[in-house]
Parts: structure tokens; C-alpha cells; sequence
């Protein structure tokens, strides 16, 4: 009986000489220890047809035999494994599969960072025509016709008292005309003036304007939202200045400037060496732009305040010519 | 505005330095640009804004900073003898158009002596930015930098008749101003005659003939006060802008015109000798009130979010020539400087004493809770969209939205007419862009010039048409691909981008946005594409977008080397066949059973009509159609074409028998070939 046993364990061995690879060395397992059919598995199912004196010595014989293939695959298994993660090595360094990666326009993405900002501060989004009104691009922002603040935003018209906005400041007008107090209000877009295309103009850029009406809006909350939003956009440590301006549809009015984000305030190239960077205009709404787009001005204030997305876009990531946004080149693309 | 500070010290005691000056200047809401060196003197260049043409001279600018500094404000010297009893040249004045000058004030004098104005004059006068000439006309450029009133001087014995009189001009009437310039005027501008004929553009330019020369001996000094719309019309409408219709246009001191001249009788008294030789008329042809304003103290701090003292809201007022008076608690009526044609309104006060305060020190808070915000439609479906084809490998372009009318022969004008511009900056951009694809394929061709030829690009902006109802927009989208599809690699060539590549990516955008079920279908009429790939895609029965490669004839006359291929899409329209959420399926928990079938029809029928007339046989088991392969060649009929369908089977309430596998195999065939004359592989 030892003798059959041996038998068979000769010739495992032999068939596990063979085995080398883990295909091999699983077809080796199936073969000896598969749970109906294996060769050893047979070989116990036999102990039950045999008499019971003969089975204690039977069970050694067999027991040894499946600890010996077990433990035989065992280290089978390991060595076609170990084999197996060494027989070929890639070459990794080569490079991946080339997946084409499509690159944000570095004003949208800012345009949409700007937006989700103000969403998340209880702002709503007007999406607003590039095509206006004469009348809520300038007559309902208090800039009458002759009014020499339109000179600063030459303009294309269309005729029929229609033109291309050149801000997108007439989002007051629009959010008081279909919003009661309070208001909270934010639009981005293209906007164009009729300025030459070259190194620093563009007859068409991107702005942001801000809309808050409600009773009780000062100043102070003007700076507090502009505070907020400017350290978002740019960096935590941004400083914030402001310093009267004049904007037609505001009283009073505020220039904001930045502290210079090239040398933190030290002066510079490009802060012209007075350590802050010009970056919007803002103020509290006038009290006849409030009037004409019926909102009591007695009972309520508000703030507003405009910026150019482009202007972010090129101090943001230093770029020298405002051309670039506008021609779709992919060597200045692919960049962002 | 070039502002020299050692002429600002004239007025003022101003130790303070040039960069101090600067940034005071510049916090009180006086931007100073920069600060240079001119004559001997330090020069700050101001951007004054519109609103502040009182700070278009330097006793402006310095009327600020005394009341900044606290300092005391030095008058500035002037005539005061400026009549006559008797009269060596008597003249008048007669304002026939009092709307468009209400104040007309005259001064003649005689004896003077035209030459070279002093070196201290001159030096000012270059610091300022402006040439010395003479000192008659250095006298009045002077005095228009020192008090920022236009004066005018005209040789008096050149004056055909010794009377002004301010009359509107005729239409169509000619004048030749100063410069040499002849000009067309309308009947809203405003000329000075002299009895005989017009001699000046009112608060704009003299005329040639009445100019001060070397022979001068006598000047009849002009100091008016213009209507600021009618200069502004004037000026814009003839293209021609000076120092006075600058001043003119923004407000000048209704006031001041009395002062002015008689700062000037007194250099041209000192400097050239002259004398009054006719009396100073004054003629106020309608009267100006000063403005008077109600202030609260309560509206000033509700406003700029800080606590205010009576004591400094008066002081400030009083520093920059307020006239507050009380009218009860806290509450003033105040009346304004002439000269401070900027304040109207209350708010307007309130920004001098924020001012003063200083904007800095306004305390920065929240505003309070506002209700949820909510994101336009527009915003969420842009947003989607981009970041879904960014993801497919398309860079994301934004080009002017201006177009030639050759785009518009190349590509069409979309559904209206163009819509034009009426004061365009170049022919090229006369127009609003009806399609953004002529942008596009701009942008594929320059990056070709930069030996770029794998391009994916795509755009989301508005396109422009004219129509009924006035020049309108609506959101497009559009996609272009051309060169390789993915990037070259090492591993396979990289397959050429084609119509598929297109319109899978056009069909995986689609899927991703959760867009109503759509068909694209050829449609060989679109001129600006290649008949062999046009087609157009239509949802729910709208026409939405075209794609397709461009017209050989296009590519040609574009002289593109390789196939370009575009598609645009209407995004308005599409987002209306967006879906919000499709009714939830439960996976099957049975398996599914995939039988492939190799289907061999005329090549004429077009696959769509294969799949959709599997799919009308509406059988629920039915899970999928994919198209595995293509076949034409050698083993069929020539015409036919072989396509290997894999139909995938799943019933969610059982598992599939062969059975039942194969009659479903079995109608599909016969369908098939009762339909399409198909045979089977």
C-alpha cells in the first residue's frame, strides 16, 4: 500500500518538475487536489471502500501524500510567482498613453471661479445679453448722453438704440427691475468698447459686476464683501485699499486697489513702484439709479462694484499681452 | 493733469515731500500717476476724473490739500480797477442764446506790448505741459492752469465791429478755426461774432483773422461760461478737443469768469503793459442759483457703516468751502461752492466727508444674510459643458465676436441677416459673428502656422442675428478637430482625427449632458461642408447642429493641407432637450447573452435604418445593438457591405434559454431581410 503511495508521489514529482509556470502549477493542482476528480482527492474517497482494520494506516499513507503535494505546490506557487514578476520587466520610463487633455481658457475658468464664489456667498447669477439697451447700458446707470464718463467707454452701436454693452454694470438694473429687496446680485461676461487690438487693449473683454441691495447696506459692508471675495480669488494675504473715485452710478465712490501681488507691497516694475495694483471700481449705488429702477431709496442701499476678469487673468498669471486670450493659440492654451 | 508742486507752494506752505503729496493726493481720491521732474520742478501727472473739473488747475489742487494739511489758502493777486469813466474803446455784449451761455464777461485793455512772457512764466508753462508763445497768450494759458477757467483773448482792432454778440450758428455755415482748420458747423453750436461775422467757436477755439499777433496792441479778453452739453456736442461732433472745451464739457465755475479776468488784466497789466481800456462787462443772461443741499448726520453714518462727530462733519465742510447752516439736530442745509459742480445731492456730501474720514478707516464687514444663491440655468449648462469637453481632449477658445462679410460668404449667415456695426473699428470686424466656426477654423490655421497641426478646440459663446425683431443672440457651441486624434505615441500610429472621431465626441458630450434621444442624418446641402461627411444632428425633431469635414472647395481656397473637421451646435436649443433625471432602471440580476450576426446589404442603406428597425420591433428583450465591424471586399457582392451587429439579450425576470435566444435571432433575421434584402454571413 506504501508502495501505491510512493507511487504516485514519484510521480507528482515528476509532473511538478515540469511545472513551471503559475499555469502549469494551477493545471498541476487541479490534477491532484481538485475537489471531486483530483488524484489525492480520489485516493481519500477511497478509505470509506476499504476495511475498517486497514484504514488507520491507509489515512497515514494518504495524509502524507496530500501534505506533501500541498505543501510541494505551496512552494511551487511561489516560485513560478517570483518567476513570473521577474521574467519581463517593462520599461516604465517610456511614456504613458498619450490621453489628449483639453486646457480651460484661463479667463473662463476664472469667470466660472468667480461665479461659484458668489453662489456660495447667496449671490444669484444673471445671465445677461451682450447686446443692451442704450438705456440700461448708460441713461439708467446715470450717465445721460453728453455725459463726458462716456468717453471713457467709446462704443459700438448697433442702431435702434441698441449697442454692445461696455460693462456689465447694467446688472443693477436689471436685478432691481426683476428682484425686490433683499438683493443679491452677480453677472459676468464679455463686454466691448471700441478700442484698437493690440498689447494692452481689446475691443472685447470679460467683467464682473456685484449688485447688493437691501436696508441698511453701508460702506463698510462694500469693503467686507470685496475683502472676502479678493482673498479668494487672489491669495489670503492680500491687502486692500480703497481710495475715492468717481463711477457715474455710484456715491460714494471707491477705487480698490490690491497690494502689488509681484512685491507684496514693496514697490515695483509693475506696481510702478507704489506697492498697489489698480483692480476695480466700486461705491454705493446712486440714489437715482436706485430711483429710476423703482427701488425707495429712502428705505434701502446698496453697494456695487465692477472688475475686469482680464485684468485678474494677467496679473494673476503674469500675462504680458492681452492678445493672447483671444487667438486661441495652443502653445498658450495648453499652458493652463 | 500736470500739476508742478513748486507752483502748488505759491498758494500753500507745502514742506511735505513729492511722494507724501502723492499718496495723499492719491487717497483723497486725486490719483497721482507718477511723479517726474519738468523745469526745475517736481510734477505730479493727476487722472482727475470727470466728475472734479475743479481740480483741473493748480489752485484746485491745492485747494485740496490745504484743506487736507489744515493750511491756510493764499489769495491769489488781482486787478481791481477794471472801469472806466471814459472809455478809450468802448464795446458790448449782447447773448442771444442765453441757454447756451448763461455768463458772458468782457474786458478790453490797450497799450500792450506783445513779447516773450518771463522765465519764471515760461518754466511754469512747460511744467504744466504746455508751449510758451507770447505773453499775452502765456498770460491766458496761465491763468486757465492757475484757476482752471477759459479765458480767451482776441486782437481787439481785428474785431470788425467793437461789440461780441453769442449767437447760435446757422446750418451749414463755415467757419475756419485757429488751427487753420474750415469746418462745417450745425445749427446747436454756439459761435462768438464780432458784429460783422463769427470769430470764435464758443469754448472750444478761436477763429483765424481776430488771433493775438506780434502787431497786437489791444485785447478784448473773453471769460464766459458755456452750457457744458452744447461744448461737448460741439467738441465730439467736430473732432476737436481742446484745454477749454475740456473744461468747458465737465462744468466750469459758473462764478469764476470775473476773478479770471481779472487775474489776467493783472499780468498782462504787469507783463505787457496794458491798461483797461474798456470797462468790464459782465452780462448774466440767466441766472444760476447755488446749490443748496440738505445734510443728516444719520444718512452719512447709515451710509458709510461708521459714527460720526457734528464737530468734524462741519469742520470738513468749512476746510473745503461749504456753507453748512443748522437746521436742527445733527441736520444742515449746506450750501455749495460754485465751483464744486460735482456736489448735487446729499450723497454727494457724504462722499466729501468720507473723504476726509478716509475710506481706509471704514470698518470692513459682512453684509448681512441674503437668501440662498442660485446659479443661472445658463451658468449650469455652460459649466457642464465645458467641463465634459475638456474632458474629451478639446482646449477651450474664445475669439473676438466680430466678422468680415467674407466669413459670412464662406460660411454662411446663419438664419437672419448679419448684424452690423455702425461705427466699426476696421473693415474686418464690420460685423457681430453669425456662426463661430469661421473663429474657429481662424484658430486651427494660425496654429498651423506655428507647426501645430493636431488641433481640438472648441468654443461656447453667443453667435449674432438680425431679424424682426432688432439684432438678437443666442449661446452656440461648436467643435473642431483636425490632425491626429490623440497625441503621437510610440506604441501605433496615431489615427488621424476623422468624421467619427467628431461625432463621437459630439455623441459623448450629448450622452453626458443627459440629452433627449438624437439622430444625426446626412444632409448634403450645408455649403460650407464636404457633401461626402455633411450631416446634421436633430432632437426631438429640431434641426440643432451641423458637423461634418469643410468643403474641398473651402479647404482649398483656405489653403489647408489637411481635413478640418467642424461641428456647432445651437446651445440655447439644446438645453432645452436636456433632462433633469431619467427614470432609474434596476441592473438585471439575470445574465445577459450576446449573438453577434453579420448582416450583408446594398451599401445604399444606411446603418441608422438598420438600427432603428431592430430597435422599432420594440422587443423587451432586447438590450443593445453595437456595431462590431465593416466589411467590403472580396468576399461579397460588390455594392453590398457587411456589418457585424452584436445584439446583447437580458430578460430582467429570467435567464435566457437557447431557445428562446434563437427565435429572437430568428425574427430580427427575417426582419431583416424582409426589409432590407439582407443576407446573412
Amino acid at each position: 500500500m506504501d508502495g501505491a503511495m510512493d507511487d504516485l508521489r514519484e510521480q507528482f514529482e515528476a509532473e511538478a518538475r515540469a511545472a513551471g509556470s503559475l499555469e502549469a502549477c494551477k493545471s498541476l493542482r487541479d490534477r491532484w487536489l481538485a475537489r471531486e476528480s483530483g488524484i489525492v482527492t480520489l485516493q481519500i474517497k477511497r478509505l470509506r471502500e476499504l476495511p475498517k482494520e486497514e484504514r488507520p494506516a491507509y489515512g497515514q499513507a494518504v495524509n502524507r501524500l496530500r501534505d506533501h503535494v500541498e505543501r510541494r505546490l505551496e512552494e511551487l506557487f511561489a516560485k513560478a510567482k517570483a518567476a513570473a514578476a521577474t521574467a519581463e520587466f517593462l520599461d516604465v520610463t517610456r511614456p504613458g498613453f498619450p490621453y489628449a487633455v483639453g486646457h480651460e481658457h484661463p479667463i473662463r475658468r476664472l469667470q466660472f471661479e468667480i461665479e461659484r464664489i458668489f453662489v456660495a456667498m447667496g449671490f444669484r447669477v444673471f445671465d445677461l445679453p451682450e447686446i443692451e439697451e442704450e438705456y440700461y447700458n448708460f441713461e439708467a446707470l446715470n450717465m445721460p448722453r453728453d455725459h463726458p464718463a462716456r468717453d471713457a467707454q467709446d462704443t459700438f452701436y448697433l442702431g435702434a438704440s441698441k449697442l454692445l454693452r461696455t460693462h456689465c454694470s447694467s446688472v443693477q438694473v436689471h436685478a432691481m427691475e426683476c428682484m425686490k429687496p433683499p438683493i443679491r446680485a452677480v453677472s459676468t461676461g464679455k463686454v466691448y468698447r471700441r478700442d484698437p487690438f493690440d498689447a494692452t487693449h481689446s475691443p472685447m473683454f470679460y467683467q464682473v459686476d456685484v449688485l447688493a441691495v437691501d436696508e441698511g447696506i453701508h460702506m463698510g459692508h462694500l469693503k467686507g464683501n470685496l475683502d472676502f471675495f479678493l482673498r479668494q480669488l487672489f491669495r489670503p494675504d492680500i491687502r486692500m485699499r480703497f481710495r475715492p473715485g468717481f463711477f457715474p452710478f455710484v456715491e460714494p465712490g471707491a477705487e480698490v486697489d490690491i497690494s502689488c501681488i509681484f512685491c507684496d507691497g514693496a514697490g515695483c516694475g509693475k506696481c510702478k513702484g507704489s506697492g498697489w495694483i489698480e483692480i476695480l471700481g466700486a461705491g454705493m449705488v446712486h440714489p437715482k439709479v436706485l430711483r429710476m429702477s423703482g427701488i425707495d431709496d429712502a428705505r434701502y442701499s446698496g453697494f456695487a462694484w465692477g472688475m475686469g476678469i482680464d485684468r485678474v487673468a494677467i496679473l494673476k498669471y503674469g500675462v504680458n499681452d492681452i492678445r493672447h486670450f483671444f487667438e486661441s493659440d495652443l502653445r498658450f492654451l495648453s499652458q493652463f | 493733469m500736470r500739476i508742478s508742486i513748486e507752483w502748488l507752494r505759491e498758494y500753500l506752505d507745502l514742506p511735505e515731500s513729492a511722494d507724501r503729496i502723492r499718496d495723499d493726493l492719491t487717497m483723497l481720491g486725486l490719483l497721482v500717476e507718477s511723479v517726474g521732474e519738468c523745469a526745475g520742478s517736481r510734477v505730479l501727472e493727476i487722472e482727475v476724473t470727470a466728475n472734479r473739473p475743479d481740480c483741473l488747475c493748480h489752485y484746485g489742487v491745492a485747494r485740496e490739500l490745504a484743506a487736507l494739511y489744515g493750511r491756510k489758502l493764499r489769495p491769489v493777486p488781482i486787478s481791481r480797477a477794471l472801469s472806466l469813466e471814459r472809455e478809450r474803446l468802448p464795446f458790448s455784449i449782447e447773448i442771444r442764446d442765453p441757454d447756451l451761455c448763461p455768463r458772458y464777461v468782457g474786458l478790453v485793455l490797450d497799450g500792450i506790448r506783445v513779447r516773450p512772457s518771463p522765465d519764471w512764466m515760461q518754466r511754469r508753462l512747460e511744467a504744466a505741459g504746455m508751449r510758451p508763445v507770447n505773453n499775452v497768450v502765456d498770460i491766458t494759458n496761465y491763468v486757465l492752469l492757475e484757476l482752471g477757467h477759459p479765458l480767451h483773448a482776441f486782437d481787439f482792432h481785428r474785431l470788425r465791429e467793437g461789440r461780441i454778440v453769442v449767437a447760435r450758428a446757422r446750418p451749414g455755415q463755415h467757419f475756419t478755426t485757429l488751427d487753420g482748420v474750415g469746418r462745417e458747423l450745425d445749427g446747436d453750436m454756439l459761435l462768438i461774432h464780432d458784429g460783422a461775422g463769427p470769430v470764435a467757436l464758443a469754448g472750444v477755439m478761436g477763429g483765424l483773422g481776430s488771433e493775438i499777433t506780434e502787431k497786437t496792441e489791444a485785447v478784448l479778453l473773453e471769460c464766459a461760461y458755456f452750457d457744458p452739453v452744447s461744448v461737448r456736442r460741439t467738441s465730439k461732433k467736430l473732432g476737436l478737443s481742446t484745454e477749454a472745451s475740456y473744461r468747458f464739457e465737465r462744468g466750469a465755475d459758473r462764478d469764476g469768469p470775473v476773478r479770471a479776468i481779472a487775474r489776467t488784466a493783472y499780468f498782462i497789466r504787469k507783463l505787457a503793459g496794458g491798461r483797461v481800456a474798456g470797462s468790464l462787462r459782465d452780462v448774466l443772461a440767466r441766472r444760476i442759483e447755488p446749490v443748496r443741499i440738505d445734510l443728516r448726520r444719520a444718512r452719512a453714518e447709515a451710509l458709510l457703516g461708521v459714527s460720526l462727530e457734528d464737530r468734524f462733519i462741519l469742520s470738513t465742510l468749512k476746510k473745503l468751502h461749504f456753507r453748512p447752516a443748522r437746521t436742527g439736530r445733527g441736520r444742515w442745509r449746506v450750501t455749495c461752492p460754485s465751483y464744486r459742480v460735482d456736489v448735487t445731492l446729499e450723497e454727494d456730501l457724504i462722499e466729501e466727508i468720507a473723504r476726509f474720514y478716509g475710506y481706509d478707516r471704514i470698518p470692513a464687514s459682512l453684509p448681512p444674510g441674503a437668501p440662498a444663491g442660485t446659479p443661472s440655468p445658463a451658468f449650469r449648462a455652460e459649466c457642464a459643458a465645458r467641463r465634459i469637453l475638456l474632458g474629451l481632449g478639446y482646449s477651450e477658445a474664445v475669439n473676438l465676436s466680430f466678422a468680415d462679410t467674407s466669413d459670412f460668404r464662406m460660411f454662411g449667415a446663419g438664419a437672419g441677416t448679419p448684424v452690423q456695426i455702425r461705427n466699426p473699428l476696421t473693415s474686418d470686424t464690420e460685423y457681430l459673428r453669425a456662426s463661430l466656426i469661421p473663429g474657429l477654423v481662424r484658430a486651427a490655421r494660425r496654429n498651423f502656422s506655428y507647426d501645430r497641426f493636431d488641433v481640438r478646440l472648441f468654443e461656447l459663446g453667443k453667435v449674432f442675428s438680425d431679424g424682426p425683431g432688432g439684432p438678437g443672440e443666442r449661446r452656440a457651441l461648436a467643435i473642431l478637430g483636425t490632425g491626429a486624434h490623440t497625441g503621437r505615441n510610440w506604441r501605433q500610429p496615431a489615427p488621424g482625427y476623422d468624421y467619427y472621431h467628431l461625432k463621437g465626441a459630439l455623441e459623448a458630450f450629448l450622452q453626458a449632458m443627459q440629452c433627449a434621444p438624437w439622430a444625426i442624418l446626412p444632409d448634403r446641402g450645408i455649403p460650407w461642408l464636404n457633401p461626402a461627411d455633411a450631416s446634421i444632428l436633430r432632437l426631438e425633431g429640431t434641426t440643432v447642429g451641423t458637423l461634418g469635414s469643410l468643403h474641398p472647395a473651402l479647404a482649398e481656397e483656405l489653403k489647408l493641407k489637411q481635413a478640418v473637421f467642424v461641428a456647432e451646435l445651437d446651445f440655447t436649443e439644446l438645453v432645452r432637450h436636456l433632462r433633469e433625471a431619467l427614470p432609474f432602471r434596476p441592473p438585471a440580476r439575470f445574465p445577459s447573452a450576446q449573438r453577434d450576426i453579420s448582416v450583408v446589404v446594398s451599401r445604399e442603406v444606411p446603418y441608422a435604418d438598420i438600427h432603428a428597425a431592430i430597435a422599432g420591433m420594440a422587443l423587451p428583450e432586447l438590450a443593445g445593438i453595437e456595431l462590431m465591424d465593416v466589411y467590403q471586399g472580396e468576399q461579397i457582392a460588390a455594392g453590398k457591405v457587411s456589418l457585424l451587429l452584436r445584439l446583447t439579450f437580458q430578460d430582467p425576470e429570467a435567464t435566457l434559454t437557447v431557445d428562446r435566444l434563437q427565435r429572437l435571432g430568428d425574427n430580427i433575421r427575417s426582419l431583416l431581410r424582409e426589409r432590407f434584402g439582407a443576407d446573412f454571413r
